[in-house]
């Protein structure tokens, strides 16, 4: 969703060609990334006549302040929906930023390792407007993810395992 | 001004900015080096959004002030005390993934 869409992008526009086909996952209800996705790559196929990308939506995980109970029944539901996805897609890296579109897609990579059928690294970058506290995403794949980066020291001291680079967006 | 796509050519031209404390406006208005007065409404936002604003202010890059503070604030300015905000550094981000995924 917009402020994620934007920072992702930014995250991204240092990577070289050897980061292709990049495979993005929006939420359905997502109507303004697509867009901007579609800009980002357009301006990286004039660069990189090889780039590749794809794009795939997954119902929404939860609405903003959607109360617990219901957010475990949507969020249920998005991640059956995105194993599938994720199984056709392989992944050798999973980049993502905190919306709740991501922890449906990092739990179908964390199964399919499970199952040995792949093995995914996650990185998860918090947004930059978390200076104190994490997003619940934030909260949740903190354990789950390879690499979790926080943009500013406060959250690197009460979150010790993550890793503290700046301001990267 | 309603939902415009994008409000980089108003931001250009202007010389001061008084906006409410959502993260995108204050990083879009601080990144083209624009003069920037937060208003902070307690009562409307919820906790995590405030948590850039107070950072900002905190690190010497805004104005800060709530809603009956803000004509003493526009009477009051001085800019000369805030100091720029220098660009986020994706590259660093690149150089990370890189040593991560063995790229490099």
């Amino acid at each position: 969703t917009g402020g994620h869409t934007t920072e992702i992008l930014r995250l991204l526009s240092c990577l070289p060609e050897s980061y292709s086909p990049r495979h993005y996952v929006l939420a359905d209800s997502d109507k303004m990334s697509e867009a901007k996705i579609r800009s980002f790559e357009q301006a990286r196929a004039e660069m990189f006549s090889s780039s590749q990308f794809t794009l795939d939506r997954i119902p929404r995980s939860r609405e903003v302040r959607q109360s617990w109970t219901s957010s475990v029944a949507t969020t249920l539901y998005s991640f059956l929906y995105s194993v599938p996805l994720t199984y056709k897609l392989k992944p050798d890296l999973i980049l993502c930023n905190g919306p709740g579109t991501c922890v449906p897609v990092c739990m179908s990579a964390l199964l399919l390792g499970l199952l040995g059928i792949k093995r995914t690294i996650i990185v998860y970058v918090e947004s930059i407007c978390r200076v104190e506290t994490l997003s619940l995403s934030g909260k949740i794949l903190y354990y789950f993810s390879d690499y979790f980066i926080v943009q500013w020291p406060g959250l690197k001291e009460k979150y010790p395992k993550s890793v503290y680079l700046g301001r990267i967006v | 001004f309603r939902f415009k796509d994008s409000l980089a050519e108003d931001l250009g031209k202007a010389d001061l900015v008084i906006s409410h404390a959502g993260a995108g406006s204050c990083l879009e208005t601080l990144e083209k080096g624009k003069p920037l007065i937060v208003v902070i409404n307690e009562k409307l936002m919820n906790n995590h959004q405030l948590e850039l604003a107070k950072q900002l202010h905190r690190d010497g890059h805004v104005l800060c002030c709530n809603c009956s503070t803000l004509v003493e604030t526009l009477q009051s300015m001085d800019f000369s005390t805030l100091k720029p905000f220098p660009p986020g550094q994706p590259e660093k981000f690149a150089l990370f993934l890189d040593k991560v995924v063995g790229f490099q």
